[in-house]
């Protein structure tokens, strides 16, 4: 049974490089008694996350909505173990396969077969299960022969739709997506489409960032309003889109 | 506790994915060398023309025969670029790494192995011209050759942590880099490599004493040679190599979990 549960979570992002992140400053400050750069030393921070409390359960489908800097990838990242709290706990029980930018790890002057080699590694797989999957991963994309050239000689449609078919043959417990993927041309995409579905179907929990409130509205049964780094509604869908679209409507 | 446990799990997770830190390693110096006939063999033959050429040089202007000197600074040149890129490249290992640290859950400790990895590979190649200028010369055999294993564990062990270290510093101080650059010039000039430890007069033998490159140096060359190293070099590497695990574990322990908001 997967489950997240995220108590008093708060994320603060340090933001160097204004002031204090170069040596000079830190030397300058020694070399000065501290009185040269007084009063830029403290480091300017912002606050991505304020004490969010959450609780995903097993089967949910939770779509993550909210304005541009409202904090959903912080929070995506947050889920996925790559930002540790500041303050607060996470806890995660099951696998996490985070789909965050599947061009990741895509090496332009390596083969397409290198590639899903290269990828399915870094997501966890060992040689077994990729070469099992290897076949499968390359009818999907209907490449072909150019899966034996490099990956910089395809078009930028053709780099996603092998960057696609390899990040989404995994079977994942907890699925993090960030905006659903959608690529190539039309008969392609309901190709993408039906098997984006499948991995969702498959998994016990799927979270998704998406500013596509059709979309959320197909495959979620529980939406996250985010604002300013804090729930400002968390339930139900109809109500949650709702009131995301009124006070979008009333500036 | 809880910075102990991420600190702890990160390196043996890290160690666990071996398949990941092989793979990118590997791949790092086949892409390098992509689309040339020679392809990684560049690396064994630009190294033995350097040597050679090097060799050439200095036994001249220093006078001394060649037989032994270029066996000495063959060696010497090749665990120098081992020690070299370990460290340069160490300090930006995390820095290099963040668009992989920001969209996937890794151990860190994959982007350090995957530098010794890569060095590793590049040293095996660079071994070979050695391996042709000893035999060319006859340099005698000996079971002290033996001891070439003990030092390359310590080199790698050495190379882990120090790498460690330093990518943890080099995400947090950007000016690293060049400074770290700038010493690693400095002391290849002050490590007996291009020159031999027994032309220093008495006064200035503590550069070679108190240099720690130098018995890094030595604990390698003096196997190949066909002599045991020094006790002191064995004391100084090991000790070394305590001290830089200490630092490191410390550092990780109290930096791990703000090192992704560093990048």
């Amino acid at each position: 049974m997967a489950s997240i549960e995220l108590k008093q979570v708060s994320i603060d992002f340090p933001i160097y490089g204004i002031s204090t992140r170069s040596l000079k400053h830190q030397l300058l400050r020694v070399s000065t008694g501290g009185r040269f750069t007084s009063g830029q030393n403290h480091v300017v921070t912002v606050r991505a996350l304020d004490s969010l409390n959450l609780t995903i359960e097993h089967g949910d489908r939770v779509g993550f909505i909210g304005h541009n800097g409202a904090g959903k990838s912080t929070l995506l990242r947050v889920l996925s173990n790559i930002y540790p709290p500041s303050s607060g706990t996470v806890t995660i029980d099951g696998k996490i396969s985070a789909l965050l930018d599947i061009m990741l790890g895509m090496e332009p002057d390596a083969t397409g077969f290198d590639n899903i080699i290269l990828r399915g590694i870094l997501q966890g797989l060992n040689y077994e299960e990729i070469h099992a999957k290897k076949m499968e991963i390359a009818e999907f994309t209907e490449l072909g022969d150019y899966l034996s050239m490099p990956v910089r000689t395809y078009s930028t449609g053709m780099q996603l739709r092998l960057a696609f078919a390899i990040a989404t043959s995994i079977t994942p417990e907890i699925l993090i997506l960030d905006e659903v993927i959608n690529t190539g041309d039309e008969s392609f995409i309901q190709k993408a489409e039906k098997r984006i579905k499948q991995v969702i179907s498959s998994a016990q929990i799927v979270v998704v960032a998406s500013h596509d409130l059709g979309i959320i509205k197909d495959l979620c049964n529980k939406v996250l309003w985010l604002d300013q780094g804090s729930v400002r509604y968390y339930g139900d869908v109809p109500t949650g889109l709702n009131l995301y679209k009124n006070s979008n409507a009333t500036p | 506790m809880a910075n102990a446990s991420l600190a702890t799990s990160d390196l043996i997770e890290g160690i666990k994915s071996w398949r990941i830190w092989l793979l990118l390693g590997w791949q790092d110096i086949r892409l390098r060398y992509r689309r040339s006939y020679l392809g990684p063999w560049w690396i064994t033959l630009s190294m033995l023309v350097t040597m050679v050429c090097l060799g050439f040089l200095y036994a001249n202007l220093f006078k001394l025969p060649l037989n032994e000197f270029l066996p000495y600074l063959a060696i010497g040149m090749v665990v120098w670029a081992l020690i070299l890129s370990l460290i340069t490249e160490g300090t930006s290992a995390l820095v290099e790494s963040t668009p992989y640290l920001k969209q996937i859950s890794l151990p860190y400790s994959v982007f350090i192995l995957r530098i010794i990895t890569r060095n590793v590979l590049i040293f095996l190649h660079n071994i070979i011209p050695v391996v042709l200028v000893l035999l060319f010369f006859q340099v005698k055999i000996s079971w002290a050759l033996s001891g070439l294993f003990l030092s390359l564990i310590i080199i790698i062990f050495n190379g882990f942590c120090f790498a460690w270290i330093l990518a943890i510093l080099g995400a947090r101080y950007r000016d690293l880099v060049p400074i770290v650059a700038s010493i690693m010039q400095i002391a290849f000039f002050l490590t007996p490599i291009i020159w031999e430890a027994r032309i220093l007069p008495e006064k200035y033998r503590y550069l070679v004493d108190y240099n720690p490159f130098a018995q890094f140096v030595e604990i390698i060359r003096q196997p190949l040679l066909g002599e045991w190293p020094s006790m002191n070099a064995y004391i100084v590497t090991i000790t070394i190599s305590l001290l830089g695990m200490g630092v490191m574990l410390l550092l990780l322990k109290r930096t791990r979990k703000r090192i992704i908001y560093w990048l």
